[in-house]
């Protein structure tokens, strides 16, 4: 039985790029590192690269005031880009009908550290600071009282991997008929607790991260959101595959052996019923922390070979953790939508071209490359999380779609 | 989509076996508000590990599972606060600039507790780990359907647990603040007797009830009651017997 479509309609995102497909686009393909930038408020005593979103965020509306956080501004600055096409969806079938389906990892915390160092100067929480900003649920709560949504609306956080999750339960709602349409994606925001987080763990980059290469020490956080509207309809850019898996291995690291990112890719060309040569482009993981890299590119290898054209997009935006997911299947979007007859644009892996020679020969897209592809481009991107959730989508478009 | 619930599994502190969630769904009283399981299943090196939620949630799930099933099974973990109350203490040192413990931060991510079972249980399936406020037990059994949309032929687990909410948050939420954990195996039910969930709307909430709603699931499919309406926002969730 052939699978229900799955249209990611439209796209709106925000991230250290700038805050349109429009900004974001190019500045993908040309691999620009500019929108990262120096902090020294998030770590102590560390002058660190962050990701940030430096654009003014739209308000939350009065009325929403107890969800009024960074968080659910970067996804509100998401939800404003496809604002015509949401009013479509819910002219067409109707409030009841349209679902959110979201990821985080992040949700308000950024708010909740400052309610509490408002405690310790006033033994109070900040008086505008409601539990709704911090708990992961309330990213999707705001979503639909935002847009008056009244299908399920809930908020899956596996970490690094909650974009991924969220877009592949978008994709059930609708095939299921439990949803006509679903706002879905992640929002994530830089906060005091996943800077000193990942500090603790000594898995910040001293420099712009560097995936694959032999210099790289670890990760530049990021910030950011994106949004698709997912509906049945066939035609245009389609979610086409999705693999999961689990690696029962440890909380914080993955499996070195890449088994968990291998099954995972496996499953979504599996599900999408394609060979690994049907693959046009793969964006990678590459967080460039010492352990990401050589199990990814070791399970990729094994599953494509060495001539898939692959690329990290974290030295561009950092590492946006619970919304990287959204984030990097927006990127695949804009590539799918910046194809022009049989050429498609890559972005570049941006890094300091020092391979690392233990890491297994996969091809990384330089500078201007684009792929020739037929008439079906099928594109894959990959996203691991802590406590070993794997999540790998295949986007798809047809040139005659 | 129709779905057969085979198997399930409750925790509360003093309700830990079938007959005495039979007893209680007769005629059920509140929760008491203390208690961890003992969760001696577990090896004692990660059961020092594992936050009371852990153990609460892992215990529901291995009550839920036979040893040939629990490496196997895709699983949702949902829970409305997860770790909060671990990052509590995370959040106290950002703010006074101290030094964040590894351990403590890598165990706070909400999935913290779906990584421990897949780790304890050697289960290397597909996972979600979600929470939607007052909804979060109708969004854990819609996000169980999307999993059997994926694949029919294989069952879900289904876990969902919180304990009570630390002082710093928990004059912030009205709820029925208890430890508990609910652990459900879901199958595609075919043709045959199962539960069906209708999605409605409504423009007022239903009135929460005095124990969480997983909870109250459970003593509706203990009863003979045909149907169960929940939903503390504007969706409407009917579990209905078919």
């Amino acid at each position: 039985m052939a699978r229900t479509p799955c249209s990611l309609q439209a796209l709106g995102q925000v991230n250290a790029l700038g805050k349109s497909n429009a900004e974001i686009a190019p500045r993908l393909l040309a691999g620009d590192t500019s929108g990262l930038t120096l902090r020294d408020d998030l770590v102590p005593e560390r002058s660190l690269l962050f990701g940030a979103v430096r654009d003014p965020l739209p308000e939350i509306p009065a009325r929403l005031a107890r969800f009024d956080c960074r968080n659910n501004r970067l996804a509100l600055a998401a939800l404003e880009q496809i604002g015509a096409e949401v009013d479509g969806a819910f002219s067409r079938f109707g409030r009841a009908r349209i679902g959110i389906v979201v990821g985080t990892s992040t949700s308000g915390v950024s708010d909740a550290e400052e309610a509490i160092a408002v405690r310790e100067r006033t033994g109070r929480l900040a008086r505008e600071f409601d539990y709704a900003q911090l708990e992961f649920g309330g990213l999707a709560g705001f979503l639909a009282e935002m847009t008056g949504a009244r299908g399920p609306a809930y908020t899956l956080s596996t970490a690094c991997s909650s974009g991924n999750r969220a877009l592949a339960s978008a994709r059930s709602l609708v095939a299921l008929g439990l949803c006509d349409a679903v706002i879905s994606g992640a929002a994530d925001s830089l906060c005091g607790l996943t800077a000193n987080g990942f500090a603790s763990l000594g898995a910040l980059s001293e420099r712009i991260t560097n995936p694959c290469s032999r210099n790289r020490d670890g990760l530049t956080l990021g910030e950011g959101a994106a949004l698709f509207l997912v509906t049945r309809d066939p035609g245009g850019i389609q979610l086409l595959g999705v693999g999961e898996s689990s690696e029962a291995h440890h909380i914080s690291a993955p499996d070195p052996e890449g088994n968990g990112a291998e099954t995972a890719m496996r499953g979504a060309l599996a599900d999408a019923g394609l060979a690994p040569a049907d693959i046009a482009y793969l964006n990678l993981h590459g967080t460039g922390t010492p352990q990401n890299d050589p199990m990814e590119c070791a399970a990729v290898s094994r599953v494509f070979g060495n001539a898939l054209p692959c690329s990290s997009t974290k030295a561009l935006i950092g590492h946006a953790l619970g919304a990287a997911g959204a984030i990097e299947a927006a990127f695949c979007w804009l590539v799918l939508a910046g194809q022009t007859g049989d050429v498609l644009p890559l972005p570049p892996h941006v890094f300091d071209g020092e391979r690392d020679p233990e890491l297994a020969p996969i091809r990384l897209v330089t500078k201007g490359e684009s792929a020739h592809v037929g008439a079906r481009t099928r594109v894959l991107t990959n996203s691991f999380g802590f406590g070993g959730n794997n999540c790998a989508l295949v986007l798809g478009r047809d040139r005659d779609s | 989509m129709k779905v057969s619930l085979t198997r399930w599994a409750a925790w509360a502190p003093g309700i830990e076996t079938e007959d005495a969630w039979r007893a209680w769904a007769k005629s059920p009283v509140p929760l008491a508000a203390e208690g961890v399981p003992d969760a001696k299943f577990l090896p004692a090196m990660l059961r020092r590990r594992c936050t009371p939620l852990t153990r609460t949630m892992l215990s529901a799930a291995w009550g839920c599972l036979d040893a040939e099933e629990l490496p196997r099974l895709r699983t949702v973990f949902a829970s409305r606060h997860g770790s909060i109350n671990e990052s509590i203490g995370l959040l106290e040192a950002v703010v006074r600039k101290e030094k964040l413990s590894p351990a403590i931060f890598s165990h706070t991510v909400h999935n913290a507790q779906a990584g421990l079972f897949s780790i304890a249980a050697g289960n290397r399936a597909a996972s979600s780990s979600l929470s939607a406020q007052e909804d979060t037990w109708a969004s854990a059994w819609i996000d169980a359907l999307a999993f059997l949309e994926r694949d029919p032929s294989a069952p879900v687990l289904v876990v969902i647990g919180d304990v009570p909410l630390a002082e710093t948050f928990a004059p912030l939420v009205e709820e029925a603040a208890v430890p508990y954990a609910f652990a459900c195996r879901l199958a595609s039910a075919g043709d045959g007797p199962g539960i069906e969930l209708e999605l409605g709307e409504s423009d007022t909430p239903l009135q929460r009830p005095p124990w969480p709603h997983a909870l109250e699931f459970l003593r509706w499919w203990l009863s003979d009651e045909p149907a169960l309406e929940q939903g503390a926002r504007t969706t409407r969730y009917r579990f209905r017997r078919s």
